[in-house]
């Protein structure tokens, strides 16, 4: 089985938010969700260099960890999904995820936080796959069609990389062999504790 | 070097080419100056939160990669687990033993069958009020704890996600009658609960708990009571502060700010729990006549006089026989 | 695949759990989601209208059913001119998917976030749903015929009072090719020659500069032709956000060739963060600049020489000229030192093939023709043209601009570039099988007025029309200042904002003033809002191009056909009904529809794009429009896969339906479709043959100058029979070289009809007026280019500066420069005056830069496209940007009180302009210069206009606009705006 992992290549990344809105398309993400999000480092500097960030699905990861209720999951393509059927909207995952991935829709008690949202690597959730339970809770399930995330796939400039660790990375180190440089698999460390090494 | 200083140093240099020269123009290789991610954290250092502009309205979204996340994940999935058990696990071996060793502690004069009213209704439904409420709060902040060790194995998924659902919902709603008779409590008895000398006393002799017969005077509320009572208010403060905050994390600000608030709140949680087991204890099967305080209100003449001696005496003193204005200051 | 670790048990917990799952924080689903939306939007401005807005949205609109079956369907982003292919998944009528259409050589499955969100126009919760019109202040509601009817009752009215030049057409680029042809042939019925679309107000510089350069006004490469580039500059194009699918092929270009990626720019865009080098210049010196580079290479002989001889004219007057921009002069006037400029003209001249990319930084400026030929001669002195990766890579705005500049959306074009004269009314009067007189009796006399001739009906034909980035002046302008028979009266706007040309304050007196104004729109745009009108204002709902199909051409002149995604949406329909019902209304309809197919469309008739493709074919002759049949382009379509990333041809393996060809046959596509040209990746290419793409600079400008020869000197296109430069192909010519015989009695007997068998006049039928195309085809048979074998023209001779000079912006950070470097002297153009000098003397010496001391320029965002509506009405980009903003330097914020984020007001020097926006402090832009993007409307100097916009098609993200602050300034040759330099002050709010 593959081991699905996201790399932005942020030296072909331009900020242009086509995975913010192939995502939100994709899964009809509502306004004020942001699973996916383009941060822009020494925004207007000599130097500025913006990555596409979203869940990375970690090796180890962190949210699952200190899920009180235990609901996230690793797929078998390493993906961590989680299921909304018992979430109970603590927040303890956003406080855990180095990369901000975990959102709330503001529907519970109190206008606070409801059940946690986040990037499923356009793999859905634990209902039968495709099917419209699981569409209305996690959105599309690509991967069961035998497709990648649409933002990866979207990405204008082919920055945004998705698929098995192993090949992307492969990809990855091929472009900074052949031009030459490179700012790095961001995030990889800690998300796989590893880089992709040149 | 932080972001900010990196920006200041941008800004410094800014400031000088502007004063130099208004045309001059900056021709610089931007592939060449281009950031990296290992530079950067080296930059940065272990403490370091990559972060950028963002144009979406959540600036907090501008945190790239913020590694000390893990920290706190791992201070939570372990230290705090850890601690919260061995707070409440410890506090009931504790008693155990205690009960044990010492057994319950009997109204060493017998009961009189005389009673003097110790607690009237407000009193009653205030302690009540936080104590139920604080028994929910409890148990359904502890199923955050150890409920996925402890019963989600028991109950299965389904039902247990059900239970932390309603625990949620219980928390989040009994956290307001829980503060407003948590400020009821104190302004009921902050007055009888300051410290005085008669509290030395009081410690010195362990108040009596140790030994049979022992018995150090007190006003109404002993020393051992106020440590109860300071605990309850300080503890209840804190943890209505955080919980508060953790309620509403717009007001809070940031993940680091989150993050603290839980810390303080679970680790409070957990001793102010581990207290509360004790005054259970103490309150029902650990001495006898003292339940009767919370429960009728009512309590033994000869209990009272073997625990609060002074109490008694200025109730007596004051208006015989009646204790309706226990509740007035006594001093 | 993918193993579920668990279903739901959640749900088989009995009724209790089930209720208890309910009234817990609920599962994200969509319509909760929603329903809460108005709750989350927090930044927002409009938190009640958004709310509201989003919950009626179709429930899971995206849920894809896969028992079911799902249709796909390919057609072109609707946004910028790269052209991106957009495959749809169709469900029972419903887009529920968008999938990557990964093969589009153009993009490879990819889109940026517009395009990545076109699934949303389609759905249109804020789309205007059926005709409106206002009365007595307020929006109502009413049917198709009504509208149209009424319409066309005040039209009448207003051509019987103040003639037909009082009605303004302003067209779209937006439009496929077959509605923007319609729209021409529509004006040209009517009988006016005031229509344009947006091509004014982005390229009209460039296609005015480079066709009088080389010959034709167009983008010489490709965008997948840039991965062959060693040396690219970028100036005044910030492609990353404006075309950022392009930087796909840029990006690959540059990594695998490890090319030099130039930035030239005053703002550090997010293209320059991507250069090799960036250098900051003062906003309006780019032919300084530009010059100062050729002064290197002139000095150290870096310039190609062989090339110039052969292939350029008048180059060494350009030397001359050049000599005057010393590195000093040039640093002194742009801000850029010489060791730089060396090194990038020493790149650009040795490390070839280099291309030159510009786009609105360099076209909309009152010097905006005389930047685009300062970049012309940069690129010909290095012999930078008409080869795999060179070429003036002009990177087109709107998805059809192209297409809708070649049909002619333009004050002084018939379609495909025939001009206004004589001949050219009668080409298309033969392809259209109306007489000539026809048009000659639509057409007003105009009276002698203001010192100047009157004109008849058919002189009057023959003058351009008025631009559209002063229709609003036309309006309100004395009666003796305009030159044509009355004011204009009446706006009709198929597909354009109002908020995209300057001087916004004299654009909502002019909407007060109209008789009658029509918005012909899926959204209700600027025109809609802006003004305080009361009555005789219509807004007819158009759908988008995915709710029809037609061709649409992209940057790179590939021609792409697009198919119906799905029905219009709502009461909407396409630009071809709503034409064909006015045109029957105002009576003309059976003359202009005759050639085409009609079928019954969503509320009546509407011709068939592919019959209005089919006339196009067949009268298309000058540009190369005769070989993309509809038949041809959709076998392209079809067959993506099958052409080159590089190269864009169709490789050996490909159906034979498309072997050989260039994807979307690139114009020029000569001949009939069954010559099977293939049509033109790159322009002026003389390294293939002219049947396999090749061709040759334009001689459009005679055939000698100054005793010299205009026509090409030992270069020629690979295949040539004759071995130099020779002029275009006429039937003369033809019988001058024996070739005559080649063509067939078909095709003699064709060109015999159009000379009306007056032999002169037979000689005279040229490649671009013989419809049978036999001209076309010998020459190619004979291996040469129909329109002949030239040179490039370094000196244009016709235009008002022959060799582009600095001249400083009318409102000038630099007024001590101005009496040294003035802009152009007043004249009238376009039927109006242009008084840029007297304006730009009195700023000087107001000092108006005194009290307004910060250099304004303007400029795109990746997530809104041009006047913005449509993408601020889309929830996953409005969310992407919700405030109006002005970048400002970090010291000049400091100077002026003002912090990143907080409120601003931006001040202008004309009447009193302001706007109020936030404050992003920025290194981005230089100190002294300030930044703002031009999409946002909704907003006017500090009002929120949301009311005025019909109930819940407002867009969810207004602002105050840019040119509320821009100011006068008109390109003396098209009439282009200036966009991109003017003063303002900004303080905090």
């Amino acid at each position: 089985m593959a081991r699905m992992k996201f790399l932005c290549d942020a030296d072909r990344c331009i900020e242009c938010n086509a995975c913010v809105t192939a995502c939100k398309n994709e899964h009809e993400v509502p306004w004020g969700i942001n699973r996916r999000r383009v941060v822009t480092i020494n925004d207007g500097l000599p130097g500025e260099r913006s990555v596409s960030m979203a869940c990375m699905h970690c090796t180890d990861a962190p949210c699952a960890s200190v899920c009180p209720v235990d609901c996230f999951y690793t797929t078998d393509d390493a993906v961590v999904l989680h299921n909304k059927d018992t979430c109970i909207g603590c927040g303890y995952c956003s406080y855990a995820c180095p990369f901000g991935a975990p959102q709330y829709p503001q529907t519970a008690n109190f206008g606070t936080r409801g059940k946690m949202d986040k990037c499923t690597y356009c793999s859905g959730g634990p209902e039968p796959d495709m099917s419209q339970a699981e569409y209305v809770k996690y959105g599309a399930n690509r991967l069961a069609e035998g497709k990648l995330p649409l933002c990866a796939e979207m990405c204008s400039t082919k920055a945004l990389l998705a698929g098995d660790g192993d090949i992307i990375a492969e990809i990855y180190r091929e472009r900074v062999v052949t031009r030459g440089y490179g700012s790095g698999a961001w995030g990889w460390r800690d998300a796989y504790g590893e880089t992709v090494t040149v | 070097m932080n972001i900010l200083a990196k920006f200041g140093a941008a800004l410094s240099l800014a400031f000088a080419v502007a004063v130099m020269a208004p045309q001059a123009q900056a021709q610089v290789n931007p592939t060449a100056e281009s950031v990296s991610e290992e530079a950067l954290f080296q930059a940065l250092g272990t403490e370091g939160v990559v972060s950028g502009r963002v144009s979406i309205p959540d600036q907090s979204a501008g945190n790239l990669i913020k590694p000390v996340n893990k920290d706190w994940a791992a201070l939570h999935g372990n230290t705090v687990v850890t601690l919260s058990v061995i707070a409440v696990v410890g506090m009931l071996a504790l008693l155990t033993l205690f009960y044990v060793v010492r057994g319950r502690i009997r109204v060493d004069s017998g009961l009189s069958g005389r009673t003097i009213l110790r607690f009237n209704s407000i009193e009653r439904f205030a302690h009540w009020t936080l104590a139920s409420t604080f028994i929910i709060l409890a148990l359904s902040g502890l199923n955050l704890i150890i409920g996925k060790s402890v019963i989600l194995p028991l109950l299965g998924e389904g039902a247990f996600g059900t239970l932390s659902a309603w625990g949620k919902i219980a928390h989040n709603y009994l956290a307001w009658p829980f503060m407003v008779s948590l400020a009821l409590i104190f302004l009921l008895w902050v007055i009888e609960n300051i410290p005085n000398k008669l509290d030395v006393e009081w410690i010195k002799v362990g108040g009596g708990l140790f030994k049979k017969g022992v018995h150090p005077p007190a006003k109404k509320f002993n020393a051992g009571q106020k440590v109860i009572f300071w605990s309850v208010i300080l503890g209840g403060a804190a943890l209505s502060y955080t919980g508060f905050m953790l309620l509403f994390p717009g007001i809070a600000g940031s993940f680091t700010d989150w993050q603290f608030y839980q810390l303080i709140h679970a680790l409070v949680a957990a001793g102010l729990s581990a207290i509360i087991i004790a005054h259970i204890y103490i309150g029902s099967v650990g001495m006898e006549g003292a339940f009767d305080a919370m429960g009728s209100g009512e309590v033994d003449e000869n209990w009272a006089k073997e625990h609060h001696a002074l109490w008694v005496e200025e109730v007596k003193g004051g208006k015989s026989g009646s204790a309706k204005g226990a509740a007035t200051p006594a001093e | 695949m993918l193993v579920k670790r668990r279903t739901r048990e959640a749900a088989s917990g009995g009724r209790l759990s089930q209720f208890a799952a309910s009234v817990a924080a609920k599962p994200l689903d969509r319509r909760s989601f929603l329903r809460a939306s108005g709750l989350t939007v927090g930044g927002l401005a409009a938190v009640a209208t958004l709310g509201a807005g989003m919950t009626r949205r179709v429930e899971a609109a995206g849920f894809t059913d896969m028992s079911q079956p799902i249709e796909l369907k390919k057609n072109i982003c609707t946004h910028c001119s790269v052209g991106c292919s957009v495959v749809a998944e169709v469900q029972n009528g419903v887009w529920v998917g968008q999938e990557p259409a990964f093969n589009s050589p153009i993009n490879r499955g990819t889109h940026c976030a517009k395009g990545a969100s076109v699934r949303e126009l389609v759905h249109g919760d804020r789309r205007l749903k059926y005709p409106m019109k206002k009365v007595g202040g307020e929006w109502q509601r009413i049917s198709w015929d009504q509208a149209l009817n009424e319409i066309a009752e005040k039209m009448t009215e207003i051509r019987a009072n103040s003639g037909a030049d009082s009605v303004y057409w302003l067209g779209s680029a937006k439009f496929s090719n077959e509605g923007s042809y319609l729209f021409r042939k529509l004006a040209a019925f009517w009988g006016t020659n005031n229509v344009d679309h947006q091509a004014r107000i982005c390229h009209s510089t460039t296609v005015a500069g480079v066709a009088n350069t080389w010959g034709y006004g167009a983008m010489t490469n490709s965008y997948n032709d840039i991965r062959n580039a060693k040396t690219i500059i970028f100036m005044g194009s910030n492609a990353a956000e404006a075309h950022p699918v392009s930087l796909q092929h840029i990006l690959e270009g540059k990594e695998t060739q490890r090319a030099n990626v130039v930035v030239l720019d005053p703002r550090f865009t997010r293209t320059a963060a991507h250069a090799t080098e960036y250098v900051r210049i003062r906003p309006g010196t780019d032919i300084a600049v530009v010059h100062g580079m050729l002064w290197h290479i002139f000095e150290n002989g870096w310039e190609d020489k062989e090339y110039i001889a052969q292939r350029v004219w008048g180059m060494d007057q350009v030397r001359e000229v050049v000599k005057n921009y010393t590195p000093e002069v040039v640093e002194e006037i742009s801000g850029v030192d010489g060791d730089t400029l060396r090194r990038v003209a020493e790149k650009f001249a040795k490390e070839r093939p280099s291309t030159f990319i510009w786009c609105m930084g360099g076209t909309q400026h009152t010097v905006g023709t005389a930047n685009v030929r300062a970049y012309n001669l940069l690129l010909l002195a290095t012999g930078n043209v008409g080869g795999e990766g060179n070429g003036a890579n002009i990177f087109r705005g709107h998805c059809n601009v192209q297409g809708a500049t070649d049909f002619g959306l333009d004050v002084a074009n018939l379609p495909c570039y025939y001009g206004l004269s004589a001949g050219a009314w009668n080409h298309w009067a033969r392809v259209w099988d109306v007489p000539y007189e026809y048009f000659v009796n639509r057409f007003d006399a105009v009276p002698a007025k203001g010192g100047r001739d009157a004109r008849t009906p058919e002189e009057n034909m023959n003058v351009p029309g008025i631009t559209s980035t002063r229709w609003f002046d036309a309006v309100t302008i004395d009666n003796e200042e305009i030159d044509q028979q009355d004011n204009i009266k009446a706006m009709m706007v198929f597909g354009h904002g109002g908020n995209t040309v300057p001087r916004m304050q004299d654009a909502q007196r002019g909407m007060n003033d109209l008789e009658l104004l029509v918005v012909a729109d899926p959204h209700p745009t600027t025109f809609a809002a802006l003004h305080s009108r009361t009555d005789n204002t219509y807004l007819l709902p158009i759908c988008t191009q995915f709710e029809t199909s037609g061709s649409r051409t992209a940057s790179n002149r590939s021609v792409q056909w697009g198919e119906k995604v799905v029905e219009p949406i709502f009461e909407s329909d396409t630009d071809y009904a709503v034409m064909y019902g006015l045109a029957q209304r105002l009576g003309f309809a059976d003359e202009m529809f005759k050639n085409y197919e009609m079928v019954q469309g969503k509320f009546g008739m509407e011709p068939t794009p592919e019959s209005v493709l089919r006339e196009i074919n067949r009268g298309g002759w000058s540009t190369g429009y005769t070989g993309q049949s509809p038949e041809r382009l959709k076998a392209h379509m079809a067959n993506q896969e099958h052409f080159d990333l590089v190269t864009l041809r169709a490789k050996p393996d490909a159906p034979e339906e498309i072997k050989g060809d260039y994807y979307g046959l690139p114009w020029p596509c000569w001949g009939t479709p069954e010559l099977r040209h293939p049509g033109t990746h790159i322009l002026y290419n003389p390294s293939l043959h002219p049947m396999e793409g090749g061709g040759a600079f334009r001689p459009r400008f005679g055939l000698e100058r100054d005793g010299e020869t205009l026509l090409a000197e030992g270069s020629w296109p690979v295949g040539s029979e004759i071995e130099d430069g020779y002029p275009q192909f006429t039937y003369a010519l033809l019988q001058q070289l024996g070739w005559d015989s080649d063509l067939t009695p078909e095709e003699l007997a064709n060109i015999a009809r159009i000379g009306g068998n007056d032999p002169e006049a037979m000689g005279n039928v040229s490649w671009s007026l013989d419809t049978s195309g036999g001209i076309q085809r010998v020459a190619l048979m004979h291996g040469c280019v129909p329109f002949g074998n030239g040179k490039a023209r370094a000196v244009a001779w016709n235009l008002p500066d022959p060799i582009p000079v600095h001249r400083e912006p009318i409102y000038s950070g630099r007024p001590d420069l101005v009496a040294q470097y003035p802009t152009n002297d007043d004249r009238r153009q376009h039927r109006m005056p242009n008084i840029g000098k007297v304006v730009q003397q009195d700023v000087t010496e107001r000092n108006v830069f005194g009290d307004f001391p910060l250099i304004l320029t303007s400029g795109r965002l990746v997530e809104y496209e041009g006047g913005g509506e449509e993408t601020r009405s889309n929830p996953w980009l409005a969310e992407l940007k919700q405030d109006m903003f002005v970048e400002i330097n970090p010291a000049d914020a400091q100077s002026r009180g003002v912090v990143d984020g907080g409120w601003v007001w931006v001040t202008g020097p004309e009447g009193g302009s302001k706007a109020r926006v936030k404050a992003l402090v920025t290194e981005r832009v230089a100190p002294g210069v300030a930044f703002m993007p031009f999409h946002f409307a909704g907003w006017f100097q500090g009002e929120d206009q949301r009311g005025n916009y019909p109930e819940g098609t407002d867009p969810i993200v207004l602002g105050e606009s840019v040119n509320v602050i821009t100011t006068y300034g008109y390109d003396p040759v098209t009439g282009m705006h200036e966009g991109k330099v003017t003063l303002c002050q900004i303080a905090a709010a």
